[in-house]
């Protein structure tokens, strides 16, 4: 009888242990997503300034700028998803990053001053979203191992845990963008 | 900065007149040593034979008369090579380092302070005893740093109520400032648990340590085979540590092969390499001409000041202008 009770003892032991646990990691998940945020919330802030400084130069990526300002407006919106807001970073990362490769061809915008000063301040924000990408990635990764691994997926399935998507460090964020297809799109 | 063939160049051209004259005083020390070591035997043999006679030789007289020799061949070592030590330092190490960047101040008997080296929160034992030399502040590629010797120790008593001492770090302590802003706290450290019970349990391990911020896990896995790393936000830890700066900490820790701390406070990295020595003394028994010597010295500094264009400290982030 005692040791039955030992061992049952044992086991809501382990129980409230591995549901804490996920709860944690949960939490760490949702933290780091609200860093995130902060950082893209960064980012959002810095573009109207440089679409409007640059817009009087780049006469022929007027669409592109236009996209940009777009994507800020949709990634905005209150009460998108968390997938939705990882999809919307992937765009708006890339359109940054084809109008930083398009500046090449104005002489006169990188002889601005203020146009720099943006670019510095976007250049950090962007090293800064990559670092956080990189801890919610890790933070997720960690989550969504303990779902799916024995033991702990037999109380995150009762818990009604879901998977969380990752940031995909998309390979068109390391290439140079091809302004073109960004144009036809 | 100069290369390591142009500052040993240096060694043996600019220095030599120095160098030879150093060498005369080594060598006269040597012989004198030699003398003292010799009489020193002769009276020890004399006093034990006697002692061995009248007491026994495992007489507690006895040990405290071999501790009495050690304590005397100490002092004698140490006051037959002091004024060499310093010679030594004035007109090769400063001259050096003078050589390597003439912004360079260089203070043998000066050290990083005790706040500084706390301030890193690389160790969290208390410290009884804190002391250091070869004391090095400058800038390089317009990055302020200093570094020197450091040997911080702390203080047990036994059951007996004898005291110990023991070494917490003794090696190189390096402090330059960081090229990105940062508010939290990042901590770098050897990885013992991992190795020794592997990284399901030494994960685990690692992940209870209370006396630490919380553990964070990066995306390299060679870096996390040899690191531990502690902080206080991971985005922030994530930021410092970008892909490429784990990198380069690995290059590094896979030169030095002496255990790596490195930490990331209020602005500025603090790099403990744990050598177990004092660097920069000059050789008593090889000679100061020799090559293996002559290298060991201008590597150990090349190594510290090339650490900051190792890291890519001098190049300046953006806004932190």
């Amino acid at each position: 009888m005692s040791v039955l009770l030992i061992v049952l003892g044992v086991v809501v032991l382990i129980a409230i242990l591995m549901y804490n646990s996920l709860i944690g990691k949960k939490n760490q998940v949702d933290n780091i997503f609200a860093g995130v945020d902060a950082v893209l919330k960064k980012r959002f802030d810095l573009i109207p300034n440089l679409v409007a400084s640059v817009s009087q130069y780049m006469e022929h990526e007027k669409s592109t700028l236009e996209k940009v300002t777009e994507l800020r407006a949709q990634a905005m919106k209150p009460g998108i998803s968390e997938d939705q807001k990882i999809a919307l970073d992937a765009k708006l990362s890339a359109a940054l990053g084809s109008i930083t490769v398009a500046m090449e061809a104005y002489p006169d915008l990188k002889a601005n001053e203020n146009v720099m000063h943006l670019m510095r301040s976007l250049n950090e924000i962007e090293e800064q979203i990559s670092a956080a990408r990189r801890a919610y990635n890790q933070a997720v990764t960690d989550l969504n191992n303990a779902i799916e691994m024995f033991p702990t997926n037999l109380i995150a399935g009762w818990m009604n845990l879901q998977r969380r998507a990752v940031f995909e460090i998309t390979a068109t964020e390391r290439q140079n963008v091809d302004v073109n297809a960004l144009f036809n799109r | 900065m100069k290369s390591t063939s142009e500052l040993t160049d240096f060694y043996y051209k600019e220095l030599y007149p120095s160098l030879n004259e150093l060498e005369e005083t080594r060598k006269r020390i040597v012989s004198q040593l030699k003398w003292y070591g010799g009489m020193g035997l002769v009276v020890f043999s004399i006093a034990a034979l006697w002692m061995g006679k009248n007491f026994g030789l495992l007489h507690p007289l006895m040990i405290a008369v071999v501790i009495g020799f050690i304590v005397i061949a100490s002092i004698t070592y140490r006051f037959t090579t002091g004024g060499y030590t310093k010679d030594f330092k004035a007109r090769v190490i400063s001259p050096l380092i003078g050589a390597i960047d003439p912004h360079l101040l260089y203070n043998p008997d000066f050290m990083i302070t005790q706040y500084l080296f706390e301030r890193s929160d690389l160790f969290k034992h208390s410290i009884d005893r804190y002391s250091g030399n070869d004391y090095v502040k400058g800038s390089i590629d317009g990055v302020p740093l200093e570094f020197s010797d450091i040997h911080a120790e702390y203080q047990t008593r036994d059951s007996k109520g004898r005291t110990q001492w023991h070494t917490l770090f003794r090696g190189l302590f390096l402090v330059a400032e960081f090229n990105k802003h940062f508010k939290a706290k990042t901590v770098i450290l050897p990885d013992q648990a991992e190795k020794n019970f592997g990284s399901l349990i030494g994960g685990w391990l690692q992940s209870i340590n209370f006396s630490r911020d919380d553990l964070i896990r990066l995306d390299d896995p060679e870096f996390e085979k040899h690191f531990v790393v502690y902080g206080s936000d991971q985005i922030e830890t994530h930021y410092i540590l970008s892909h490429s700066m784990m990198k380069r900490i690995l290059d590094f820790q896979r030169r030095v092969s002496h255990p790596l701390f490195i930490s990331f406070v209020h602005n500025h990295i603090h790099i403990g390499i744990g050598t177990g020595k004092d660097l920069f003394e000059p050789a008593v028994f090889t000679s100061l001409l020799d090559y293996k010597q002559a290298m060991e010295y201008v590597n150990t500094l090349q190594n510290t000041i090339g650490l900051i264009e190792e890291l890519k400290l001098n190049e300046k982030l953006w806004s932190k202008e």
